[in-house]
């Protein structure tokens, strides 16, 4: 009963790394491909031009992560290249297909990029440097081990004489890549990149506007497409009457787009995950988008709602509790938690909820194609371009090699693109408009309407105090609405308690699922910390008191399958918790109006999982008329390696600034099967005059690198919901904040 | 119908309905893809551009109000190298995803012009450009840092 599901997270994760496993280090490049350009590809990850500079191909998606400079850094190290000494390029998903997935982790998803890829590219550059130097060896007549790379040439010392990486490039290029085993890594103290606050590559293209992201892409020929998907979840298109806007400006045509896959499930794949769809939609073409989009606006249409047309969020909130009355699955059971509830000397109860949230990264959905007798030619900004590449042929019909992927880069991402609607669509248009480029663009109004949307949840939890003012008991039960399994965000409370009983149930609600930095972890925990701190108010403690008793290792029963991930777990998180509260100088603010919240988490899925850990501590100020003013936050965060610093507190405080939106803000409702929301002035992002002061402090522990994309996003919630009742307000047990009254309770 | 403007320092004439909004002129007719579309109602601030001379959201700006102005862009604010401002945002390693950022750079410009010497909250509430990334810090960590050095006559 009480084995832990396995996640689908943690399976995915699971085939990714079989995959690569297989794939990864055995594909050499023939000959003849090799001495055929002239630029050579040395090796599926480098390319040298015929001027020698060296290409780095970058197998991930840039969202703004900065994953295209910490992985640079890797190979770059490798290879003996200084900063600046190279260029880079993003990954082909047909080249990864081809070679069966040579690239061993492209999906760009889960802050895993450093953590899976701290090998893979390090190995990729050893490689290569190892080819590089063998050709230069067999040029020279010397041997290799005499030969050394220095300014992007390779020398020879005891002679003087240097080869230019081209003039060795096409022999290199046709030897076969060596074994991993045949290859040795450098050891950490001969690093000069890897730990490193280099400047990002793509700072100055992104402060002159010449990053060229999806929406930018130019094609000769070019026409525009605006997109409008069912406006209710599940509806079908019955007509539309494209007479009415032939005659607007601009307009060339109108097409109907089919409902399908959009992810995830297209024929011919390993994967099968989860089921990502998306509902027929209508475009319209036109010379200029706006245009287009004018037409669409004006165009008569006419839809089979279906059976979600009259949901609402009242609907959805009374369905959620409906299966909140039944008992869930049970995810974790240790000790007998009914009967120490039975058994208290104190028992405290509470209702948690958490609204359906849109990632709203900047740049909307949008994707360019061409279709010609030859083939499908796509530019789509996606955080999983693989994927792209299936959804595409699946959308034209065509064999999976007839299609060329571009991956852009990405105007945010936050798990949005992960989903690759937006390519289905412009190929579906480009299909019905043979050999004319089309670029879809979907309006902010329809990004926001038609996405797929971190789940609605809700929770309640009971807690037992014992005699002494002790826990000793904790339940709980979630349920999401539509999502995959994912019970860790509650069942992974890592507190000593003896009586633990985690429960989990699901609603198939009509918004698609989406991930969302932070994933359910953002759902999840500042429920199970506001709700410790209401047990901690019961037993006449403060949050923090209440987490330092309950981070007690001596405490974990070692009957527990996990006790040795459980102790280890604490231990990590309150060294860091207490180094927080060192570096704000205190766990408390006494001052009147102002609150500090303290929280406290790693990213743990199951049991081993390799997460960082971040630890908060935010102060926030609370006025009598309830109105909320976040000051100041530290972080302490627990990476492993830091490959960049720099990018880890950019990193942090972006995570901060979304968790601090979204908790403030975020909310998508629905009315009448529509969501209701549409753009930024009803679907608010945080602002610059909103925006605290942020210190973040980095603990590069050693070891490898561990994820920090999305950790810090589910612990600024939590702070946050700690803060406000620290700073006299209210428990909070619902989000977004601005949607309630902060009133100051009466002490 | 068509409506002359200088875009750039570059006289242009655009054949175009007059209630285009300018930003998808940039954009679709002149290649002029440094100004970003993000919301289409000014409230991201995205495609923030100066209209003679004053910050603007192109996305609210049609283009017969152009007619006979100058327009300014991210591509055509510095003319020689990189600007200060450019220098400063790269300095402090600002941009994350960049999206925002070109129109992020225009409107601090137009605050520098305005407020040679700003706060940190002159900043705060001057510049209402969303960033879905949360660079806002670095955005005022550069923002102070260049105007010291404009101040201080180095201005490019």
């Amino acid at each position: 009963m009480s084995a832990p599901a396995i996640t689908r997270r943690a399976l995915l994760k699971a085939t990714l790394l079989g995959a690569g496993a297989v794939g990864f280090g055995v594909h050499g490049l023939d000959a003849a491909q090799a001495a055929s350009g002239a630029d050579a590809e040395v090796s599926s990850w480098i390319v040298i031009r015929t001027d020698g500079r060296v290409v780095i191909r970058i197998p991930q998606s840039e969202l703004g992560q900065g994953v295209t400079t910490s992985l640079a850094q890797l190979l770059a190290e490798e290879l003996d290249l200084a900063w600046g000494e190279f260029d880079t390029e993003y990954f082909d998903a047909q080249i990864n297909r081809q070679r069966h997935n040579v690239y061993v982790h492209t999906a760009t998803l889960n802050s895993w990029s450093s953590d899976l890829l701290f090998e893979p590219m390090r190995l990729a550059g050893a490689q290569v440097k190892a080819m590089l130097l063998t050709a230069a060896a067999a040029q020279l007549k010397v041997t290799a081990s005499t030969l050394r790379i220095a300014g992007a040439r390779i020398e020879h010392a005891a002679s003087g004489r240097s080869l230019g990486f081209e003039q060795v490039a096409s022999a290199a290029a046709a030897l076969p890549i060596p074994p991993a085993a045949s290859v040795k890594l450098k050891a950490r103290e001969q690093w000069k990149l890897i730990g490193q606050s280099l400047p990002r590559l793509d700072a100055e293209a992104k402060c002159t506007g010449a990053a060229q992201f999806g929406l930018d892409v130019q094609v000769p020929g070019m026409k525009y497409a605006a997109v409008r998907q069912s406006p209710v979840f599940g509806g079908r298109l019955v007509s539309f009457d494209a007479n009415a806007v032939m005659a607007m400006p601009g307009v060339i045509k109108v097409v109907a787009i089919q409902a399908g896959p959009s992810g995830y499930t297209v024929p011919d794949t390993l994967w099968d995950i989860i089921d990502w769809q998306m509902d027929d939609a209508v475009a319209v073409v036109a010379d200029s988008w706006w245009l287009a989009e004018q037409a669409l606006r004006a165009l008569p249409m006419v839809w089979d709602e279906g059976r979600h047309a009259k949901v609402d969020s009242a609907a959805i909130a009374t369905a959620l509790d409906a299966a909140l009355a039944q008992p869930g699955q049970v995810m974790r059971s240790e000790g007998d938690a009914d009967a120490a509830l039975a058994a208290a000397a104190k028992t405290v109860e509470a209702e948690y909820r958490y609204p359906y949230m849109e990632h709203a990264p900047l740049e909307p959905m949008n994707c360019t194609a061409l279709v010609t007798a030859a083939g499908v030619e796509a530019w789509a900004p996606t955080q999983y371009a693989d994927e792209a590449l299936r959804i595409a042929a699946y959308a034209a019909q065509r064999p999976l090699k007839d299609i060329k992927l571009h991956l852009t880069l990405s105007g945010g991402g936050f798990g949005r693109r992960l989903s690759n609607d937006y390519v289905s669509q412009a190929v579906q248009v480009a299909v019905q408009m043979p050999n004319v480029p089309i670029k879809l663009i979907a309006s902010r109004e329809e990004t926001t309407r038609r996405g797929y949307y971190a789940p609605v949840a809700a929770a309640r939890l009971r807690g037992a105090l014992d005699a002494q003012g002790r826990v000793s008991a904790w339940r709980s039960h979630v349920v999401y609405g539509r999502s995959p399994v994912q019970p860790y965000g509650m069942s992974r409370v890592p507190f000593a308690i003896d009586n633990v009983r985690c429960e989990y149930s699901s609603v198939d609600t009509p918004p698609p699922f989406g991930w969302m930095r932070g994933v359910a972890h953002s759902q999840s925990l500042w429920m199970n910390l506001g709700f410790l701190g209401e047990l901690a108010e019961a037993a006449g403690k403060s949050s923090y008191e209440m987490q330092l008793a309950l981070l007690d290792e001596t405490r974990v029963s070692r009957q527990r399958a996990d006790a040795d991930d459980a102790v280890a777990r604490i231990k990590r998180q309150k060294a860091l918790l207490e180094t927080v509260v060192k570096l704000a100088g205190g766990a408390r603010l006494d001052e009147r109006g102002k609150g500090r919240g303290i929280a406290v988490t790693d990213m743990s899925y199951v049991p081993g999982y390799h997460s960082s850990c971040v630890a908060m501590a935010m102060d926030v100020a609370l006025d009598g008329e309830g109105k909320l003013r976040v000051e100041r936050v530290i972080a302490a965060v627990d990476v492993g390696l830091a490959i960049n610093p720099r990018n880890v507190e950019a990193q942090v405080q972006g995570g901060i600034a979304f968790g601090l939106s979204n908790a403030l803000y975020g909310q998508i409702t629905l009315r009448d099967g529509r969501v209701e929301q549409g753009n930024f002035n009803d679907y608010p992002l945080l602002k610059m005059l909103a925006m605290p002061k942020v210190e973040v402090h980095i603990q590069s522990t050693g070891g490898r690198p561990s994820g920090i994309g999305e950790e810090s996003v589910p612990v600024t919630v939590a702070a946050l919901v700690d803060a406000v009742h620290a700073a006299g307000g209210p428990r909070i047990r619902a989000l977004p904040l601005a949607a309630q009254k902060l009133v100051p309770r009466a002490s | 119908m068509t409506t002359s403007l200088k875009v750039n320092g570059k006289a242009v004439t655009i054949d175009a309905p007059a209630e285009m909004p300018l930003l998808w002129v940039l954009r679709e007719q002149l290649g002029l893809t440094g100004t970003k579309y993000g919301c289409g109602i000014g409230a991201c601030g995205a495609c923030t551009v100066h209209l003679d001379g004053t910050a603007m959201r192109a996305c609210q700006i049609p283009l017969e109000m152009t007619a006979d102005k100058d327009v300014l862009t991210i591509e055509g604010y510095s003319t020689n190298g990189l600007h200060l401002l450019q220098q400063a945002w790269i300095a402090h390693q600002v941009p994350q995803c960049g999206y925002c950022q070109s129109g992020m750079i225009m409107a601090a410009a137009d605050l520098l012009k305005r407020n040679p010497a700003p706060s940190d909250a002159d900043i705060r509430q001057a510049i209402t450009n969303l960033c879905r990334c949360g660079t806002y810090e670095r955005i005022i960590a550069a923002i102070l840092d260049a105007a010291a050095q404009m101040r201080n006559g180095q201005s490019a």
